[in-house]
Parts: C-alpha cells; structure tokens; sequence
C-alpha cells in the first residue's frame, strides 16, 4: 500500500490471446440476430421503415456516443498527464478504435437519406420550410423564419459529407493515439508519451466541435425548427455516462476471463465510478440549464420542445429521467462504498447504460410523429410536436429494443477487433504510477 | 535527565540537549512531552507508522511534508466523517435554498410577475443549487479546521530544529509521552529499530507562558473582531433611532461626482442652466414631424383643424398591414383591451378577480359606440397620447406601427359587429347565426 511504484505482478496474464475474437464473435452473433429481427419487424411495420430508422439513429447515437466518451478519458488523461487509468488506457483504445465500425455502421441511414429517403429527417423534404397558417379567406403560406436558413445545412448531401468528416477524424484521431501507445509498448519510448501529449491539445478541441456538431446534425436536426446551443454539451455528458460505464464493465469483464486480476484494483474501478458519478451530474446540470432557460423565457419557438416531453405520456418518460438517469444514481454513487463495491458499481454501470439510451430516446422520438400533406403542388410537413400533447404516446415498439441490442452487437464487434496484443501499454513511464494507484 | 539521555542520538541545538552540551544553555527543559524520529522516504515513514500502530501506539503522529499514499490505513486512522458532514450541510443548503425562496416568494412578499405562479420549482432550481454548493464547501472547509483542531498555532514538537524541516523534506513520526505505553528509552528503540535515521527527545519549556498564544494575537483578533462589530453596530443603531444628520456617506466621490447631470444650475452659461437646449431655428436629423395627419392624426380642413377620418396617405391598406396591426395590438393592447378587443384582457380579469376594478374601454362596442365613432386621427391620438388612465405608447410603437393598430382596430370592429350577410356567400357554410342579434 505505501508504495508510490509498482512493477507489473509477474503472473499477470496482460495478453489479450483469443480474448478479441472472441468478443467480436459474440459482438457479430447479438448484431446478427437483433438486426436480423428488426429487419422482419421493420418489414412487418408497413410504415415504410420509419420506425426501424428512427429506432436505428438512436442506437447508432448510442454506440457512438459510448466511443465519444472513453475517448475522453484518453484524450484528458495525456492533456494532465493523468496517472492512474494508464492500465485500462489501452482498454478504452480499443473501444475508441471501434469508431470506424460504429460509422460504417451508421451509413445505413446515410446512404439512406442520400437516396433520396424522407421519412426520416424531414428536412429532407424539399419544402421542409414551407408552412400553413388558416386565415379567414383560406390558407396563408410562408417560411419557416430559421429552417428556411438551415435547410442549406441540412441537405443529404451537405449532411452525408458531413458524416464522413466526423468519421475519418474521429477514427483518424482514435487511430493516431491507439498506434502511438502500441509503438511504446514496443520501444518504451518515452518520447511517445510526450507525442501523445502534444497531439491531446487540438485533439481535444476537435474532438469537442466533432462531439457537438455530430449531436447537432443526427439527434437535434430531427426537430429542425428548434434549436439549444448546449445541446451538444448535453450529448456529450450523457456520452461520458455510458462511456463510464461501459469502460467500468468491459475491464470487469476482461477481469473475469483472468486477465489483469493483479493490475486493476477497486482503486481503478473507483475513479471509473467516480467518472460516471461526476458526469451524471454534469449530464444534470446541462440538462437542466438546457430546459430552465426555454422554459423561463418562455418564447414558443423554443418551449414547444418541452411542451411534447413535459406534458402527456412523455411527461412519465421525463420523470423517469430525472430520477432514473439522475436522482437516484446522483445520490448513491456520492457514497465512496457504491464506487469500490464491484458488484455495486457493475449495478450503478449497467442501470446509467440503460438510462443513457432512454436520454437518446428521449431526445429523438417525440419528433416521430409527422406527416406529409400535399398542398397544391407543395408537400406540407405537417408536426411533429403540435396539437393537443394528450393524443401524443410514447408509442414503444420492440424495434426500438432489437436495433437497439444489434447496433451494441456492432459496438462489440468493433471493439474485439481490437483487443489484441497486450491488454496494458507495459511500457508506459507511468504504469507505475497507475498500478501503485490509491485514492487518499 | 542526563542519563536517560544516553541512548538516544541526538543533534546539538535540539531541544533537549542544549544543557548537556552546556554551550549556550539559554533553554531549560520542562517536563518530557515525546520522541520525535525521522526517516528518510515516505515509503519507510508508512512502514515505521505500521510498526508503531501494531505495538499498539495511539497518541502518536505523523508529519509530511505532502500527503502521503496508505499512511491513514498504516496509522489505523479511521475513515473522517467530514462527508458525511458536507452530505447535511449540503442537504441543509437544499432546504434552506427552499424554505428562503418559498418564504420571501410565495409567503411574505407574494407580488405577481407577468401572472408567473410565486412559487415554482424549476425557478428555484438555481438558487438551491447555490445555497446547497455554499453549505457544504462551508461544512468542508469549517468542518476540517476543527476536525483537525485547527488553528494551533503552538505545538511542542515546535522547540526541535528537525521539525522545520517538516514543510520542506522531512518524514517525521511524534510520539507523546501521554501514550499509556509511551517508555522513553523502549519508544526510542522501538524507531530506531524501525528504521529512523534520527530520534530525538522533546521536552515542554519549564515556562508556561511559551506554550500559550502570545498576548498580543489575543488582543488583535478581540481588537478587529469588535472593529469588525462596528458597522453592524451602527447599522443597529440607525434602525432603532432618529436623527437629524445627513447620511453617512462611505464613498463621497462616488455619490458626489464632479459632474453635471440633466437640468442642473451651471453658472457657466448665461441663462444659468447645465442643458444646452435645441439651437432656434434647427431641427434634428429626423425630427421633422411635419406632416401633422401622419404624426398627429390632425388634418387642416377650411374649418379648422380636425381628427382625421381616413389614413394618411404614407400608409397602404393591405392584408399585410392588418397582419402588423394585429400583431402589435396583441403585444400592446391585449393585456387590457383583450384579443377581442372587449375591454376585458388578462389584467382586467385579475383585478376583478382579486376584488377590484380595472377599467378598460370596450373598443368594439357597438350599444356604446365611443370608440367605433372615434375618427381614425382620434384613435391615433389616444395610441399615442393615452386616455384616462391609459398611458400614451408614443414611446414603444412608431408610427406607422401606431397607424397599422388603427387599422386592426378598425378590423375588430367589423368582424365582432358582423352579420351573416358580410360573409362572402361560398364560406358561410357551417356557420350559424347566433340564435339572437348580439347587443
């Protein structure tokens, strides 16, 4: 315990073997066999694949969003020179190295908009703008004052090459600090971690701009006409949530095949837990400073978002949120014991998994419910989120939860790809500092 | 005493031993208060604090210079309770946050904000959110002094020259002599044994009066705490009695700036006054309200001047300008006059509600037709100027904006005075007349 360094345990078993194929095997069955179900669901839906789209942009907002947040811990532990989660650094590359996967994966519904399919994002429609007002002598048209600005952003096009930018860079930057840290465990240079230190600066920048404008484009263009600036902010908390959590749950698992028993220590699982508990609260606090300043100022515009989550069935999804995502995790992960306790932490990791994809559902399916009219020669979007918030339901179906579990069956696919080699950058200069970790 | 000297090392200057060394003998000792021992690295420090733990030491501590790593577990130091504090001062700064908002919000003071309800929890959010951050940082940092029995601005172990070190490199363990098992000779052995480089004696000075906090810290803290109370006291008083005096003014160059403002006397100028007013003769930039029909409603007819009955000519009458009209009129007017223009908005109806009057003209009513027999220069007038106890709006809406409100006004009237007969014969299917002519 007193120690400052330690060496790595000589029985320690840090190489990954079979454990990657293994993962990416399990991975690809779960994806086969719940995309595989949501597809026949999808057919059976008759709503020409609406549902299964708006159920696969949340799950793939998912899977990408647990990337987004262990990609975090990587990039701030080189920025402060961190110490103590140098053992499941190389861990939560792999995950983050499942970035190309997660955006291939997400070309479904690219290519799907490029093709010229509008039920999804209705912006996609080319008189998105256009909107009707009843007057006494019969209908007043106009256009919509700030989508008619957008919808130069929000083309297919425009959207689709978008996509692909995020995707190079994010996998361009998971790529660059994943190569350097295998590099080290190679020649022990500790120029390397100097690199990695260097780069985690812009990284960092980029990362934030890629995070929110991604958030911007496939969660909030779902409802174009409004807009919150800290939504990506907001994503990002929640991102780091599931990132927490998922990370805590991985390494536990990788723990329970026999690998890493002596390096990763409650000490460990304890910052993890400490992660998860401090940005429960950030996803909190943005959360809330998100809907306190629409809801005090009060401006129609803005106010119709949480007219359609705050009243009728979703008003229940919303209360579950607040004491689901952040109530009840807040006040029992403050404790030091729910953090330290492995079989608890696995229960706080596992519950804030389940609440980070209900945050995303929450956020995507109120704007389900649109349809289109023909006006003339115009097609008129008619909603989502008007008229009375009574005749608006939640309206689960079980494809939410199939596409779901398969996009998270791609998620371990791409993540057993890459658990390869050895488990634990060995060489790091701090791994003694990590192994000998102890929280004060 | 010299003889239990002998088996400990010791160094010249230390508190112990400047007797023995006889050189400058300025220091007596008083009675034996512990051993002092140091070593070399953290890591030795822990493993030494371990020994001394398991002989079965309590009144003993360690001294570092930064925390270091396992020494609370090595000491046997149980967990602090300091969380558990900052959790209910926390939880008390949530409640209070409440209770103080509730109190002044919905309970003293209730005052109606835009017909906002006074008592609301999403507004309360962010002040809670900062009574609950203030408590428990208050909790912790207060919460930690005395925990920890701070300040002490004496302590014992202060008289060994070892000890000064302590800020800076060295890993020292102290134990006391008011250790039940604390044996001068055996406790030396026992961290030498331990791995100590050095272990040293410390005694209590023979003089009392060292130990104590020196007379002048007691007096400066009682002098600026009741320097402190001086305000307050003078607050108090002030509450509680009358006085002719001025005020005290605690910034006087800030209340009294060299300065003119509006409409003060300046013996500078020969009509005594600080304003310059507008040059005879000149007219600003924008300020030639000439056309009296646009600006005043007022046109000048062979028979004097009269409310104009039509609109100027500056404005077109389209669908467009009904559109503002309504728009403004619904910003401007509908707090009183309602969106129907029946005089009974939300203002009227809450002051009815409460108990009183709050008059507002009917504009569209057609059994007393004051304002449909208004000229439209009239109407205009009364958008500018005010009525009663309406206040002129001259100061918010332009013009044009003034003029287009006529126009919606006009609009209301016929559309609440409408027969069937003024509905274009393909739309009036699906209406129904109302079963009497309204009054």
């Amino acid at each position: 315990m007193s120690v400052l360094q330690k060496s790595l345990h000589p029985d320690e078993k840090y190489k990954a073997g079979k454990l990657g194929s293994g993962l990416s095997n399990i991975g690809l069955g779960i994806a086969a066999v719940f995309l595989g179900v949501s597809i026949a669901l999808g057919a059976a839906q008759g709503d020409h694949w609406k549902r299964f789209f708006y159920a696969y942009v949340i799950g793939w907002s998912y899977i990408f969003s647990i990337c987004v947040g262990v990609f975090w811990l990587i990039l701030l532990h080189h920025l402060v020179r961190g110490r103590w989660a140098t053992v499941v650094r190389r861990i939560a590359e792999a995950m983050t190295m499942a970035f190309p996967v997660v955006f291939v994966a997400g070309l479904v519904f690219v290519i799907a908009l490029l093709a010229g399919y509008k039920d999804l994002y209705y912006w996609a429609h080319p008189d998105a703008a256009l909107c009707l007002e009843k007057t006494a002598t019969g209908c007043h048209e106009y256009l919509h004052p700030t989508l008619v600005h957008k919808l130069g952003w929000l083309s297919p096009e425009f959207f689709a090459g978008r996509y692909v930018v995020y995707g190079v860079l994010f996998t361009a930057m998971a790529a660059y600090f994943a190569k350097k840290s295998r590099q080290q465990d190679d020649s022990g240079d500790p120029k390397l971690s100097e690199n990695m230190r260097v780069a985690s600066g812009p990284a960092m920048i980029l990362y934030s701009l890629l995070t929110c404008l991604a958030a911007f484009d496939v969660l909030m263009s779902l409802a174009p006409k409004w807009y919150s600036t800290i939504y990506g902010v907001n994503f990002w908390g929640s991102s780091c949530v599931g990132g927490f959590a998922a990370l805590g749950l991985l390494v536990l698992g990788i723990q329970r095949t026999g690998r890493l028993t002596h390096s990763v220590s409650p000490e460990h699982y304890h910052d993890i837990g400490k992660w998860m508990f401090a940005m429960t609260f950030f996803w909190a606090y943005t959360a809330f400073s998100q809907f306190m300043l629409q809801w005090y100022g009060n401006l129609p515009e803005e106010t119709v978002w949480y007219k359609y989550r705050l009243f009728g069935e979703w008003q229940w999804v919303s209360i579950a949120m607040l004491v689901g995502f952040f109530a009840f995790p807040f006040v029992f992960l403050m404790s030091r014991w729910t953090k330290r306790i492995v079989p608890s932490l696995v229960f706080f990791a596992v519950w804030q998994l389940v609440f980070h994809w209900l945050d995303l559902y929450w956020n995507a399916m109120p704007s389900y419910d649109w349809t289109v009219q023909q006006h003339g020669a115009a097609q008129i979007v008619v909603g989502p989120m008007t008229g009375n918030t009574a005749y608006h339901h939640v309206g689960f179906s079980p494809i939410d939860l199939t596409v779901w579990l398969g996009l998270v069956g791609v998620l371990l696919f791409g993540i057993g790809r890459n658990l390869r080699g050895n488990l634990i950058p060995v060489k790091d200069p701090t791994l003694g500092l990590s192994l000998a970790h102890e929280n004060l | 005493m010299s003889d239990e000297h002998t088996p400990v090392p010791s160094s010249p200057g230390s508190g112990g031993d400047d007797l023995e060394h006889g050189g400058t003998a300025v220091r007596r000792d008083g009675r034996l208060f512990g051993v002092l021992a140091e070593y070399d690295t953290p890591g030795e420090l822990v493993e030494a604090a371990r020994k001394v733990r398991d002989a079965g030491f309590t009144e003993f501590d360690c001294y570092s210079p930064f925390p270091v790593h396992g020494i609370d577990e090595a000491m046997g130091i149980k967990r602090t309770i300091l969380p558990l504090l900052i959790f209910g001062g926390g939880f008390a700064g949530t409640i209070g946050g409440l209770l103080l908002q509730w109190w002044c919000n919905a309970y003293n003071w209730p005052w109606n904000i835009s017909g906002k309800p006074s008592w609301s929890i999403p507004a309360n959010v962010p002040i809670a959110f900062e009574t609950t951050i203030l408590l428990a940082v208050f909790t912790s940092f207060f919460g930690m002094w005395i925990l920890n029995r701070l300040p002490q601005v004496w302590h014992p172990f202060f008289r060994n020259e070892r000890f000064n070190h302590v800020t800076d490199d060295a890993f020292l363990i102290g134990i006391e002599a008011r250790d039940r098992r604390f044996d001068p000779v055996a406790t030396a052995k026992l961290l030498t044994d331990a791995g100590a480089i050095t272990v040293e004696r410390v005694h209590l000075d023979p003089d009392p009066e060292v130990r104590q906090m020196p007379k002048w810290i007691t007096a400066f803290i009682v002098a600026s705490t009741a320097f402190a109370l001086i305000p307050f006291a003078i607050a108090a008083k002030a509450r509680t009695s009358h006085s002719a005096e001025p005020h005290i003014h605690i910034f006087p160059d800030m209340d009294f700036q060299p300065k003119y403002k509006s409409d003060q006397a300046m013996d500078l100028f020969g009509d005594g006054r600080e304003n310059r007013g507008e040059i005879a003769g000149t007219i600003a930039r924008g300020s030639l309200d000439a056309d009296d029909t646009f600006y005043r409603g007022i046109e000048h007819g062979g028979d004097g001047d009269h409310w104009t009955t039509a609109f100027p000519r500056q404005i077109e009458i389209n669908d467009q300008l009904v559109r503002r009209g309504k728009n403004r009129f619904e910003i401007y007017c509908t707090p009183c006059h309602g969106h129907d223009g029946r005089g009974m908005g939300a203002v009227p109806q809450r002051v009815a509600a409460a108990g009183g009057a709050w008059l507002a003209r009917n504009l569209v009513d057609a059994s007393n037709p004051v304002a449909i027999n208004m000229p439209n220069g009239q109407l205009f007038n009364t958008i500018s100027n005010g009525y009663n106890t309406m206040m002129g709006y001259a100061a918010q809406i332009p013009h044009a904006d003034r003029w287009a409100i006529v126009l919606y006004v006009r609009a209301l009237q016929r559309s609440q005075n409408a027969a069937l007969d003024d509905v274009p014969p393909d739309q009036r299917t699906g209406m129904q007349m109302p079963e009497a002519p309204r009054p």
